[in-house]
């Protein structure tokens, strides 16, 4: 065995402690419960933090950030329902060409 | 390449190793997601691809590989040599990936719905319209072997058999995952109220937490194994895949989180999609189930635990060395894995 291999296996064995150890404390509930509330301050700031600037654009009677997503998904939906139409026609002219009772339906 | 002796001495590996760790900032990234193939349909974000083969699929039913929401699909096509879908289409298969695409800032609205229920009905409707059959097998991996689970509970018309990889499906386990997002003080609305999707780097870093000695871990197994050229390929292309992720469709995170993570909705049969149950009892289809020993983000029995629940008569489950990513494009899997997938969807397709 070189030295290099030698210090590899003394790595590894390091590293798989180290990295048990440190997931028994990831998941302890003494750190999980800080680190949780602190994310959601962080993210309650954040989302006041953007409803203020939203409602300053709203007030001068322009789209905000969020009008324009749900117009934008609004629209994919419409698209959505198109093909869910097409799909509906497609299985009424295949279950006139075969009425078998065998073919795959929603 | 090792020259003309298969193994180099330890004076060649060193002066390898130095060359190929010198030279490995301007070195060329390996290719990624090469098998030559089609769009054949796509619905806002996500396509449906359809890999090219020379000659006509020798099996009658194709195969729709089904990736995880947050990865990129090419991780079962990563390399030449190393892509699963390029073994299936040798294999004499006609295989179809989704590609979910990266979702835009509108798509917070997206729901766990939408994906698990109506597109995934739009590809298998799709797949198996295309390849002129009744049915499609499914290969889903990690989150996208869940969402096909959870679509197979509530439709599985036109599922032929279901193949699932490292897929969880029950997540009260003892994983890092399943006590970080059970914390009563993780709270998925916040998040998704403020960023809309959730950030892939915030999704990123948590899973670099799950280990967070990787980092130094890859780096001594790099400098362990530059001197060989094919695995710095594959290092590569890992890399290149791993740090390519995409964002989680916020209110599809938000039911993923609450309904399966917290409440643990499948597996206690409790979860809806597109307002009607999904229970595994309804699963009747064939159904494999393949683990990996050491697959640190889906515990082994938390995607096992699936056969204890399907009705289905013809179910196996293969449990493989490995972890989460290696044991699906190593060279082992070639000779494993891959061979074990492509002998079930041959045998269930006659």
């Amino acid at each position: 065995m070189t030295p290099w291999d030698l210090w590899k296996k003394s790595f590894d064995v390091w590293e798989d402690a180290t990295a048990r150890y440190v997931e028994k404390w990831t998941k302890s509930p003494v750190v999980l419960g800080p680190t949780g509330l602190a994310l959601d301050v962080a993210m309650r700031a954040k989302s006041a933090w953007d409803d203020a600037l939203a409602g300053l654009w709203g007030g001068l009677g322009l789209p905000t950030k969020r009008d324009q997503e749900r117009t934008l998904f609004l629209i994919q939906r419409l698209e959505s329902r198109l093909l869910d139409l097409e799909e509906r026609l497609e299985d009424t002219l295949d279950d006139a060409r075969d009425p078998s009772p065998h073919r795959p339906r929603d | 390449m090792t020259g003309s002796r298969p193994y180099p001495s330890d004076r060649e590996k060193w002066a390898r190793r130095l060359a190929n760790l010198s030279g490995l900032a301007g070195r060329a990234r390996p290719p990624v997601g090469q098998t030559p193939h089609d769009c054949v349909f796509e619905e806002n974000k996500w396509r449906l691809l359809r890999y090219r083969s020379a000659v006509a699929p020798r099996w009658r039913r194709p195969v729709l590989l089904v990736p995880s929401l947050i990865n990129r699909h090419y991780v079962m096509d990563l390399l030449p040599g190393k892509s699963l879908a390029a073994y299936l289409v040798a294999e004499g298969h006609d295989v179809f990936v989704v590609d979910w695409g990266t979702p835009g800032d509108e798509d917070r609205f997206l729901g766990f719905d939408d994906v698990a229920g109506r597109y995934l009905d739009r590809a298998l409707r799709r797949t198996a319209r295309i390849a002129g059959a009744d049915r499609a097998h499914v290969l889903g991996y990690c989150l996208g072997g869940t969402l096909a689970v959870v679509h197979a509970a509530v439709q599985q018309g036109r599922i032929a058999s279901l193949a699932l990889l490292a897929a969880p499906v029950r997540f009260e386990d003892d994983g890092p995952l399943s006590a970080w997002t059970r914390s009563a003080t993780f709270r998925p609305d916040a998040v998704v109220r403020a960023f809309g999707n959730v950030p892939w780097q915030l999704l990123q870093g948590a899973f670099h937490m799950i280990r967070p000695t990787l980092g130094l871990s890859k780096s001594v197994a790099l400098l362990d194994r530059a001197w060989n050229d094919e695995f710095l390929d594959g290092f590569l292309a890992l890399e290149t895949w791993g740090h390519d992720n995409v964002s989680f469709p916020g209110a599809c995170f938000e039911k993923y989180i609450v309904e399966l993570y917290k409440r643990d909705a499948l597996v206690k049969g409790e979860l809806r999609l597109l307002g009607r149950p999904a229970r595994l009892s309804a699963i009747t289809c064939p159904v494999y189930v393949v683990t990996f020993a050491h697959d640190g983000i889906v515990p082994h029995e938390s995607a096992r635990v699936l056969l204890d629940h399907v009705t289905s008569l013809d179910k196996h489950h293969l449990h493989l060395a490995g972890g989460h990513v290696g044991a699906v494009v190593s060279r082992a899997a070639s000779k494993g894995l891959w061979p074990a997938l492509a002998t079930f969807f041959r045998d269930r397709d006659r």
